[in-house]
């Protein structure tokens, strides 16, 4: 394998990210990471802490936590931000191109995957960097140790971003996990190695071994009767933690060492393996491209020949009433291509909310009833871009109408797949329970319509949303905007009114933001 | 039924000059608008089509603002982009019943032209399948009939003719003819036979400016008796190129048949030809592209 090749399909390929707005975006988040990993001492929230204590902000603690939350993070936002390197080179042409040259398909997703290491590195990098400002302005240590500040950030993170950056290239080349799915799928990998990683070595991919222990140890030499030393990564409100200890630095052993690095090859191996069923752009292989590759259902119609003079439509133009119309439009295009799997599964939860006893309902069968259409809800915003009809539907009147109809189409698919709750609620005369079902049926497409028209993407929803309802299932009140947390039957999250003003706000977001960008045509 | 644009302007983010005041009054008929790629059409097509807004200058339909109030024109626009998607999983007949509702027309009216114009287009056969197994040239008929929909008054076909077979080509340019005689239609294309055969009124662009306007007749009269035919060896064909505008080779069995624009007979034999619509084109183009334009634009004034 050239070297000389797989760089120059790495470089290319980073060139072409760095280069798109998206990636400041990106870096611009990988700073408040950084800034946010340690927050000021009075804080009543952290993202980082064992038991009731936390390191003072040296180089040796902030470098291990700072690398710690990087490896979550970015592993997650990161695989997202680089799953689309084989998709661009399939929809720009590039592909084939390539497919016709001795590029080898092992070479080719190499480079790929190099690609994608390189732009999560760079996000590394910055974040890095930040923590050496962070350190300075937090002052808690003015004592600078580059070494301790920088080496978990190559020990820890990279890895970790290795095996995000592989599962990228491996996810775009098997056809069922190339889109939302394989998004959701990550997104229970993820939370699978966040949590089980911690007491199971095999699987550390985020190296908690490398500093738990350590530092667990630290505090126990400077603080004899310690209490609480269990580490906790991510964003929780509460005290803040009043112990303090002086980190020494994460564990540097060589069999830790050695397990990052096996990490690593991990990586690589499943990279190559790929290369076992890409299909190196053979459209032929890909059904969903229709006519353009493979052979048309029935013959295409022979043309009438031009001697046969044709007539111009005869029916006289009238303009009417559309808004009926413009809603089944809307509707037929959000739900364009569901498979019939998709209508059977949205069955069999509407059944079983219809049997279940009634808490199990709230707490379990809402929720999966308002999982369930997450990829179709994630295209409201985006398909004008993704199929390309934006000049066709620009060209026409009835902008805000049209927009008004995505998100009433949204809503139709929100009532429907939640109906049979609403029911039982209503039945139960659980009314807060209705009106906080309420304030979900008008959040949702609301969110939907704003994150995809933001984005015009369907991912900033698919993470978002997922992250949101994964909080609502792990009973996280404040969040809860469908009323299924409950303390004694009663609704433990916010005033539905809430997510109801919370929806109005995204929907003036969506407006607006179509409102802007048709002014700034 | 009146199209005024003046001066318009258009400066991507980036700087990038697109357009630089364009000016142009058009009535019923077709205008073909010509020029080689990235000579400002598409761009111009936008603007007119309001998709996008002019950096400077005004578009006017009847007189009224379009960049500030578009929606007027918008009812009665009909517009076939370059490049354009579909909704792949609806069907033919769904995707135009959905523009037609975004056009506003009613659904009586909806229903009837959509039969019409997917016959019109010889689609019927197939107005149930989905977009997405159509082939690109069934995809561009697909384009022809939702422009049409509205029986709109300015219908702007940006390279309509892309992807059709040779038969669906003559046809489309048959169907702009007899549309032309009721409403104000602009064909943008780089395929001047396209324009030859359809359009009362040429427009030539290069650079993001207007370069010529007229009929047929004005351009083929500013190089007549400048078209040259004349018999060369196959060796000479690139020294000779370089020295002449060439606008066509024919190899033959004794040589090959060039066709020069220039001045005074390129060789000793060279025959002076009617000029085609290829070789004014080519004059005006020329003369802007290469840095030896004092040789190749040698125009006439117009009579």
């Amino acid at each position: 394998m050239n070297p000389r090749i797989l760089g120059a399909i790495a470089l290319a390929d980073f060139r072409d990210r760095v280069r798109r707005p998206a990636f400041l975006m990106v870096l611009v988040a990988a700073v408040a990471l950084g800034y946010f990993s340690a927050p000021p001492g009075d804080s009543q929230w952290m993202v980082f802490r064992l038991g009731t204590y936390r390191g003072v902000y040296t180089s040796e603690y902030l470098g291990a936590v700072t690398a710690l939350a990087a490896g979550a993070w970015l592993a997650l936002g990161g695989f997202y931000f680089v799953k689309n390197a084989v998709a661009r080179d399939e929809t720009t042409g590039v592909g084939q191109i390539l497919a016709t040259t001795p590029l080898r398909s092992s070479a080719y997703v190499l480079g790929k995957f190099l690609s994608n290491l390189l732009v999560l590195v760079a996000m590394v990098a910055v974040l890095a960097v930040t923590t050496l400002g962070v350190q300075l302005i937090r002052a808690e240590s003015t004592s600078i140790d580059l070494v301790a500040l920088w080496l978990p950030f190559l020990v820890l993170t990279v890895p970790m971003l290795a095996v995000s950056a592989a599962a990228a290239v491996v996810f775009e080349t098997i056809k069922p996990l190339r889109a939302g799915l394989g998004n959701i799928v990550w997104f229970i990998v993820w939370l699978a190695v966040f949590g089980v990683g911690k007491t199971v070595a095999a699987v550390d991919l985020m190296g908690y071994g490398a500093v738990e222990p350590a530092m667990q140890r630290d505090i126990l030499a400077q603080h004899p009767d310690p209490g609480d030393t269990n580490l906790s990564v991510g964003l929780n409100f509460s005290e803040a933690p009043t112990g303090r200890f002086f980190a020494g630095g994460i564990d540097l052993s060589a069999g830790m060492l050695a397990g990052r690095l096996a990490f690593l090859a991990v990586a690589v191996v499943l990279v190559v393996l790929t290369a076992l069923w890409f299909r190196r752009f053979d459209p032929s292989r890909d059904s969903r491209k229709g006519a353009d590759t493979a052979p048309a259902a029935e013959p295409e119609p022979v043309a009438v020949p031009a001697a046969a003079a044709f007539g111009r439509p005869t029916t006289p133009v009238e303009f009417g009433s559309t808004a009926v119309r413009l809603f089944v439009g809307e509707t037929r295009i959000l739900i364009q291509g569901v498979s019939r799997w998709w209508w059977l599964v949205a069955l069999a939860v509407a059944v079983t909310a219809a049997l279940v006893p009634l808490k199990f309902l709230i707490s379990f069968v809402l929720p999966a009833a308002w999982i369930l259409p997450i990829l179709i809800w994630s295209r409201m915003g985006t398909q004008q871009y993704e199929h390309d009809v934006r000049l066709l539907v620009g060209a026409c009147p009835a902008r805000r109408t049209r927009l008004a109809a995505e998100w009433l189409a949204g809503l139709a698919l929100t009532f429907v797949t939640g109906l049979v709750p609403l029911v039982r609620l209503a039945v139960a005369s659980d009314w807060p329970g209705v009106l906080a079902w309420l304030g979900g049926l008008v959040f949702i497409p609301s969110l939907a319509l704003a994150f995809g028209l933001l984005a015009r993407s369907h991912r900033l929803f698919q993470i978002g949303y997922l992250l949101l309802w994964y909080a609502v299932v792990s009973q996280t009140p404040v969040l809860d905007f469908m009323g299924a947390v409950r303390v004694d039957g009663h609704l433990a999250g916010p005033n539905p009114v809430v997510f109801m003003a919370i929806a109005a706000l995204l929907l003036a977001a969506a407006f607006t933001t179509g409102e802007t960008r048709h002014a700034r045509r | 039924m009146e199209l005024d644009i003046s001066e318009v302007s258009k400066v991507y983010r980036g700087g990038k000059r697109a357009l630089g005041g364009v000016t142009l009054r058009l009535g019923p008929g077709v205008l073909g608008l010509l020029g080689p790629n990235g000579a400002g059409k598409s761009s111009l097509m936008r603007i007119i089509a309001t998709i996008t807004r002019p950096s400077d200058g005004t578009v006017r339909w009847d007189g009224e603002d379009v960049v500030a109030r578009p929606d007027r024109l918008r009812r009665v626009l009909g517009y076939l982009p370059q490049e354009f998607g579909v909704y792949p999983n609806l069907t033919a007949a769904e995707f135009l019943s959905y523009l037609a509702a975004v056009k506003g027309l009613s659904a009586q009216s909806a229903r009837a032209r959509i039969d019409e114009l997917l016959e019109l287009v010889n689609l019927t056969d197939v107005g149930k399948r989905p977009l997405g197994k159509f082939s690109g040239g069934m995809r561009q008929r697909v384009g022809i009939a939702q422009a049409l929909l509205n029986d709109p008054e300015l219908l702007i076909v940006d390279e309509p003719t892309a992807g059709l077979d040779p038969e669906e080509r003559v046809r489309f340019r048959n169907l702009l003819g007899d549309l032309a005689a009721h409403r104000v239609v602009i064909l943008s294309t780089h395929i001047v036979s396209d324009v030859e055969a359809t359009a009362d009124d040429i427009a030539i662009m290069a650079q993001g400016r207007l370069l010529r306007r007229g009929t047929p007749e004005h351009l083929l009269g500013m190089v007549d008796g400048y078209v040259w035919e004349t018999m060369i060896p196959s060796a000479e064909l690139i020294e000779f190129r370089e020295r002449h505008v060439v606008s066509r080779a024919v190899r033959t069995p004794d040589g090959i048949r060039v066709r020069v624009l220039a001045p005074e007979p390129p060789t000793i034999d060279a025959v002076n030809v009617p000029p085609d619509l290829e070789d004014a084109y080519l004059n005006v183009v020329r003369g802007v592209n290469q840095a030896t334009a004092a040789r190749a634009e040698f125009t006439r004034e117009a009579p």
